[in-house]
């Protein structure tokens, strides 16, 4: 009686594919004219972890057992090769201990790298993507902020006459700052609260659309707490600055001109 | 006075708000054009510098671009050599290494190279590599940097030793900087030595011919890449043969994506923000203007000339800033590269921004189109004024 | 006859309930005729103004301008009758600021077509008709109120029109200086040029040939 093939899990892109399901038995080979071969049973099917390096590769793989991918492709006249790995993954039991375990392991076995899985370097690719991203919305931000200053111009000469009837009847100036200041800041909350709003409403399609053409788990974009109280933070005090600005003149002429058509 | 004369006068009039809206257009379309140049720089960059190795066509053992040996690749050399259209073949080996000057020593990328007329690297200093017979004194080029790290130039000695698998107990060869040249696919952080294939092997410790990973062959001129391509299929059909454009197109379709795609995301949410806040200006202006607007059409200026006074004002105010947006731009455009070159492990001369005509040309359409789409609804509403309601509403308000 | 209302009503439909701003008026204004409107605030003044401006149309009625139904035309065909037979004096003057006061008086000449160089001759007839040609080059934020309604009295003549409607052309000036633009009316109807006038000013009213008072939407 033949012993049964060893188990293989395959990808759910792969099972797709090649229309595979569980209990199929699959033939895999080293060498694409069918070399090395060796015969497997798919004992499941799994949904490969999202990596945003590869988010546009087709994750056709599976996973064996380290002595069944050893046998299958290690190169038989090199008595090393059976014994040569490319990465061990360590899980500790206190994940306090992590970087004193990676630089105890550096030290003892100094021609391998020993790299926490938390860390995050100034140069890693995420780390200089994300600077991207914050180099452009400052850049947003400062268009944004022309163009919120140029409305509010506007709305500050529209309100010209106005002004000058407070300041007429004995408003005091700082009176009239202190509200152009408030009502500068309630509309740039109220504003970034609305672009939140529009944020979250986008994340979701823009994640699907981005799933669904690339067939992939990766979520692209997220609108955390900490996001949203960034653009509020960052959105107010341009929101008084701007009303300040834009009125700073009419609260500073001669309360008299601000009749003249 | 033409619609044109009566929208720069408006300009003009409210000065500080159209300043101000031509440099909200300017920072905006500053970004818009950034992400224009970045939605192709990358492939133009390693397209260039693709080119700039100056060979058109290159042969790997398998699919993608793994660093394996091709089996049997002298005798494939050989044979490329011979074919119709072909001009020049270089077969390549890469591998990690460790080089030494005095006290100095540190991690190389070794890069061997067989009998060839020219080299995939640019000479700036010194001299190349010279095809000498087997065993004859080691020659080597280095990268740039290299004489500054380790403190040898033209005419010093550099020892390096090979270290396949990482580990190695050879002795370590002593080789002559013959030159320094600008390795393309180096990244910044990266020493490169180049020697020839005998001397590489006689670094690694192989007594007999190692397998090049990589053959570049250069096309003849007025050959055609693909026919050689093809060829080479049909003569070696267990590897794979690309033209320069389609390992453009393999790393389009994979290793740029990301770039391709916020770019897209990028270009289209500037144009949308630009046109948003432009036709908002626009409209809350004419709102402000109402009675100015109906006595004009009450003392009988057509509605199609208050209209194209509008749309002149858009294009003035976008117009001004899509201008200006491009050498911002281009500045901004360095910044952004200078930062997203800090990636590890790019070549030195791969850039994200890369200037196309064709980028400046859409980022003029683009802002054409959004400043006649920023005046359509503020010319719709000045032109369907009630003049009459809007008299009464202005001598009362 | 320039232009003949008849059994006009206009009727404006508000949220509350729809507000009959003239009912039933019937009115006609000769060639060189100077008709003045009075009647308190609300009574529908401005709206027969606009009807015989051609800047609105009668809900039921008729207005006839030299013979031509006005409600029948199109915006296009009243905007030219606006342009070239009818002159507009505003309460506010209306003048474009950023255009100078020659400009301003160029403008609607341009718009009809008129040549630059008899543009310009015109404007300075005008200028001097109105007593400001030495102000010919100063925006109207350098003039004064009733410079700036000159001004616009000049820009209303500068197509040669045959009729000239103001609304309330004192009602932001002060009584010296309305008597100086009642003066320019004086000049311009001894001119030829018929004049409709909305006012409440009784001396302004009193200089006109005919008075008309207007109450609760109707010419009683």
């Amino acid at each position: 009686m033949l012993a049964p093939s060893p188990g293989i899990l395959i990808s759910r892109q792969l099972a797709a594919r090649a229309h595979l399901q569980v209990g199929d038995e699959v033939t895999l080979a080293t060498e694409p004219q069918g070399g090395r071969t060796a015969t497997f049973r798919v004992t499941g099917v799994y949904e490969p972890t999202p990596d945003p390096m590869r988010f546009t590769a087709e994750r056709i793989e599976a996973r064996l057992h380290l002595p069944d991918l050893v046998a299958l492709a290690a190169d038989g006249s090199d008595p090393g090769d059976a014994e040569s790995i490319g990465r061990i993954n360590v899980a500790l039991t206190d994940p306090a201990d992590t970087h004193a375990f990676a630089a105890d392991l550096a030290s003892s076995v100094p021609t391998v790298v020993v790299r926490p899985a938390s860390d995050f370097r100034e140069s890693d690719v995420f780390a200089v993507i994300d600077r991207f991203h914050v180099a452009i919305s400052i850049v947003t931000v400062v268009g944004a902020t022309a163009f919120l200053l140029a409305l509010m111009l506007i709305r500050a000469e529209e309100r010209r006459e106005t002004v000058g009837v407070m300041r007429l009847i004995g408003i005091s100036q700082r009176s009239l700052l202190s509200s152009v200041a408030i009502e500068g800041c309630a509309i740039a909350i109220v504003g970034a609260a609305f672009g939140i709003a529009l944020a979250l409403a986008s994340e979701r399609a823009i994640n699907h659309y981005f799933q669904t053409r690339y067939d992939t788990a990766l979520v692209f974009i997220r609108v955390t707490a900490a996001i949203a109280v960034r653009a509020v933070v960052v959105a107010a005090p341009l929101g008084v600055g701007a009303g300040i600005a834009a009125s700073w003149t009419l609260l500073r002429r001669n309360v008299l001109s601000l009749f003249r058509r | 006075m033409t619609p044109l004369a009566l929208a720069w006068r408006a300009t003009r009039q409210y000065r500080a708000r159209a300043v101000l809206a031509v440099v909200g257009v300017a920072v905006i379309g500053a970004l818009l054009f950034d992400m224009l140049l970045l939605s192709r720089g990358l492939l133009v960059s390693f397209g260039r510098l693709l080119s700039a190795e100056g060979f058109d066509i290159r042969i790997v053992a398998t699919q993608g671009f793994a660093r394996i040996g091709i089996p049997e690749s002298a005798a494939l050399v050989e044979a490329v050599r011979r074919m119709p259209g072909v001009a020049d073949t270089a077969a390549i080996a890469v591998e990690a290494g460790d080089a030494g000057v005095g006290a100095a020593h540190g991690h190389v990328t070794l890069i061997g190279r067989s009998r060839a007329s020219a080299s995939p690297w640019r000479i700036v200093r010194g001299a190349d590599l010279v095809d000498s017979a087997p065993g004859a004194g080691c020659e080597a080029v280095v990268d740039g940097r290299f004489p500054s790290q380790f403190h040898a130039d033209v005419g010093g000695s550099v020892r390096v030793l090979g270290l396949p698998g990482g580990a190695s107990a050879l002795p370590p060869i002593d080789c002559r900087i013959v030159g320094v040249a600008d390795f393309g696919f180096s990244a910044s952080g990266e020493r490169t030595v180049a020697m020839t294939m005998d001397a590489l092997q006689r670094a690694l410790g192989t007594t007999h011919g190692a397998d090049a990973q990589v053959i570049l062959i250069a096309s003849a001129a007025g050959a055609d890449p693909n026919a050689i391509v093809r060829a080479v299929g049909r003569l070696r059909p267990d590897v794979r043969a690309y033209s320069n454009a389609e390992v453009v197109e393999q790393f389009n379709r994979n290793g740029f994506a990301y770039f391709r795609q916020i770019s897209t995301v990028l270009s289209t949410l500037t144009t949308v923000f630009a046109f948003l806040l432009v036709a908002t200006l626009l409209t809350v202006s004419v709102n402000q203007r109402l009675g100015e607007i109906a006595a004009l059409r009450a003392v009988g200026i057509a509605r199609h000339r208050i209209a194209a006074m509008l749309f002149w004002e858009s294009a003035l105010l976008v117009g001004g800033g899509a201008l200006a947006a491009v050498p911002l731009g281009a500045a901004l455009a360095v910044g952004l590269d200078r930062l997203l070159r800090q990636m590890p492990g790019l070549p030195d001369g791969l850039h994200f921004f890369v200037f196309e005509r064709r980028a400046l040309v859409v980022h003029l359409l683009v802002f054409g189109v959004t400043a006649a789409a920023s005046a359509a609804y503020p010319a719709w509403l000045a032109a369907r004024l009630p003049i009459a309601e809007t008299l009464r509403r202005e001598v009362v308000g | 006859m320039i232009v003949a209302v008849r059994n006009a009503s206009r009727v404006f439909p508000m949220a509350a309930a729809p507000v009959v701003a003239l009912r039933d008026v019937t009115l006609s204004v000769d060639a060189g005729e100077y008709v003045a409107i009075t009647g308190p605030s609300g009574c529908g003044k401005s709206t027969l103004l606009h009807l015989i401006g051609c800047v609105d149309t009668p809900t039921s009625g008729t207005v006839l301008f030299e013979g031509r139904d006005v409600a029948a035309l199109g915006e296009s065909a009243r905007s030219r009758i606006r342009l070239t037979r009818i002159g507009f004096v505003f309460q506010r003057f209306f003048l474009l600021p950023m255009l100078t006061a020659a400009e301003n008086i160029e403008l609607p000449q341009a718009e009809a077509g008129v040549a630059a160089a008899d543009r310009r001759a015109r404007t300075r007839t005008l200028l001097d008709y109105v007593g400001l040609a030495d102000r010919a080059d100063h925006l109207p934020s350098q003039l004064s109120g009733g410079e700036m309604q000159r001004v616009a009295v000049a820009r209303a003549l500068a197509n040669r029109p045959a009729l000239l409607v103001a609304d309330e052309p004192t009602g932001e000036l002060d009584e010296a200086t309305g008597e100086h633009i009642a003066d320019v009316f004086d000049r311009v109807h001894a001119d030829g040029t018929a004049i409709l006038l909305v006012t409440h000013n009784p001396t302004l009213a009193a200089r006109a040939s005919r008075r008309l008072t207007m109450k609760s939407g109707a010419i009683v």
